[in-house]
């Protein structure tokens, strides 16, 4: 059962409904889950697997987001260009800031990253001034080309658009995660950093690794928001909503594979229904955060996994199959 | 530049390292003893000035509003820590940031609710300015020098002198060898936390003059306490004091130059800091718990 819960063929038939969910739902909603739940990957990877907790996951965004943002407000139309230049423009910041980063260890990375976000939305909003334009930012309607196959002006194109892309970095992790070397040395490095060193790994440099795979992530989908919005302005790198991708992750289950896609859901469907009732949403999310945090922070798809585990177990024993792919 | 720019800039940078030592002093005791990183610290800090705003706007004393906003404080600390810290002290210290991070946030919004977005002023106590080499300094930023200082030496004093302190000592190197001596460590982990707590309410209350009281006031100075912890190394109270000193002179004296280099400097001097030593510069090696 658990084979067939990883495997690829789940992440089309799961992408396929969440597509066509849009009979039942609007689809500005699905296509924000869509968007987020690639941020949500990055800071779910990061916690689950590597054991870093970033709350500084929207500074990443915001790289994204600019480098997309600038590249249509000065030099281009071609929204398909901007995501890549904003995709780029992550991956190279990531590099710079995971070197220095990547040293410290797991309570220092938590406090740093706070710290970069902050310093980044200052950078947004104030050093940067002459060409973010702070507070008002970047306004780009009108500023995009239709593109050809899929034309992301449309909110329609978008919408297809993201659901690829978010499939496709589904599709990614899903390798990263249950078939690759690497996604089970970062594993190690969250259980016993000390003795994979010990093995001969280069723990310093999976873990840079990691750190720029997981915050490009968060890229990619700075860059679609930009697109998506046809905004951006310094309010994304805003501390207050540091906390939504860990929020997230832990609601979804930090390191399984569908759990940032639940929480997501769950998340920004809560989030678009209490806004109605409550004034101020951080209250629900503070009281989110505790609860998931006190109920055993395994998040809804960690607590599935566990009973399905539970389940087929018992159903065949010995189970060799299990214990070989039993991963989380 | 000229001179007295320069020396109420000095003075500004010493009077924000007494405010940032204070706040920054709870996250280190905190720390230091059981391992846990307590964002809700924070919360302390914005409901500090917000009940000193509350209390000098109802009675006129500001005095009397430090004295209420320091016990409001005990109270919900005291609160938090039974309801919710209580549980996390023995889980990895990952557990105890995202939870604190969340009364945190659940404190914004209930301050939100409470007070209100708009900003609230609060009236400096000590008007006066007095003259340092033919520059005025008002008299205020040097009682908050004062202040700072001598809470360093108390907290000094208190973890090197007093019994209890020395049980603390003790509970920071080996806690169950503390426990084994019959002294109850969750006793001591209570009386932390509610210090601490008291310590960022102070700061809160201090700082309140300053600046306007808004609810976003507790997230917009946690950059500058994680600068000052890191820098600092995190579980030192000497540390702590040092990188106070250091980031107050950055962040005034930046100012001074550039306006947006107050935010920028200090994140790069952590950075170079960390670069040469990466557990800050008084932080022990730290165990990874």
């Amino acid at each position: 059962m658990k084979r067939y819960l990883n495997s690829w063929s789940t992440i089309i038939i799961v992408f396929t409904l969440l597509y066509f969910l849009k009979a039942f739902l609007p689809a500005a909603f699905l296509t924000e889950v869509a968007i987020y739940s690639i941020y949500a990957m990055g800071c779910s990877f990061l916690i689950g697997r590597l054991g870093l907790t970033s709350f500084g996951q929207p500074a990443f965004l915001a790289f994204g987001a600019y480098g997309a943002g600038i590249y249509l407000y000065y030099f281009g139309t071609n929204p398909f260009v901007a995501i890549l230049v904003g995709v780029l423009a992550s991956v190279v910041v990531n590099m710079l800031v995971g070197l220095f980063f990547v040293r410290l260890n797991s309570s220092y990375f938590t406090l740093c990253n706070q710290a970069f976000c902050v310093v980044t939305f200052f950078l947004f909003q104030k050093a940067l001034v002459k060409w973010t334009f702070g507070d008002n930012g970047l306004l780009l309607i009108s500023r995009m080309d239709p593109t050809p196959v899929i034309d992301l002006t449309s909110p329609k194109g978008i919408y297809l658009f993201a659901f690829i892309v978010a499939a496709l970095v589904w599709f990614f992790y899903n390798y990263l995660m249950k078939r690759s070397v690497f996604g089970a040395t970062c594993l190690c490095v969250k259980d016993n950093e000390q003795k994979l060193r010990f093995l001969g790994y280069k723990t310093y440099n999976i873990k840079w690794l990691a750190f720029v795979i997981a915050n490009t992530a968060a890229g990619l989908a700075g860059a679609l928001y930009t697109v998506y919005f046809c905004m951006v302005n310094a309010n994304i790198a805003s501390v207050s909503s540091a906390s939504e991708a860990v929020a997230i992750s832990m609601l979804g289950g930090a390191g399984t594979l569908f759990g940032p896609l639940v929480g997501t859901f769950i998340f920004i469907g809560l989030k678009d229904i209490a806004s109605q009732f409550i004034r101020h949403w951080e209250v629900l999310v503070g009281l989110l955060l505790i609860v998931v945090m006190l109920a055993g922070q395994k998040g809804i798809v960690g607590s599935l996994e566990g009973y399905l585990a539970k389940y087929t177990a018992k159903k065949s024993e010995p189970t060799p199959a299990l214990t070989q792919e039993g991963g989380v | 530049m000229n001179g007295q720019l320069l020396i109420s800039a000095i003075v500004l940078g010493l009077s924000m390292s007494g405010i940032y030592f204070l706040l920054t002093v709870g996250l280190s005791l905190c720390y230091g003893l059981m391992r846990m990183i307590s964002l809700d610290q924070f919360f302390y800090y914005a409901l500090g000035a917000y009940m000193v705003y509350t209390v000098t706007s109802l009675t006129g004393s500001f005095w009397l509003g430090m004295l209420g906003a320091m016990l409001t404080t005990l109270v919900a600390a005291f609160v938090v820590e039974r309801l919710i810290v209580k549980r996390v002290y023995s889980k990895p210290v990952m557990f105890s940031m995202i939870l604190t991070f969340g009364v945190n946030l659940l404190g914004v919004g209930l301050i939100k609710y409470v007070w209100g977005l708009s900003p609230k002023p609060v009236a400096s106590p000590i008007s006066g300015i007095m003259n340092i080499f033919g520059t005025g300094v008002p008299i205020y930023r040097l009682f908050v020098i004062v202040l700072a200082v001598v809470v360093y030496l108390a907290v000094q004093y208190f973890l090197n002198k007093t019994i209890l302190g020395t049980a603390i000592r003790a509970g920071i190197d080996d806690a169950e060898k503390v426990e084994a001596l019959g002294i109850n460590i969750n006793r001591l982990f209570t009386l932390t936390f509610l210090l601490s707590s008291v310590l960022s309410a102070l700061a809160g209350v201090i700082h309140a003059p300053f600046v306007m009281v808004s609810p976003e006031m507790g997230m917009s100075i946690t950059a500058f306490a994680f600068m000052v912890v890191i820098i600092g190394g995190l579980g030192s109270i000497k540390g702590t004091m040092v990188s106070a000193l250091i980031v107050g002179q950055v962040v005034s004296i930046g100012a001074l130059i550039w306006a947006p280099l107050a935010e920028m400097a200090p994140f790069l001097v952590m950075m170079i800091i960390l670069l040469i030593k990466p557990t800050g510069l008084y932080g022990s090696k730290l165990m990874n718990r």
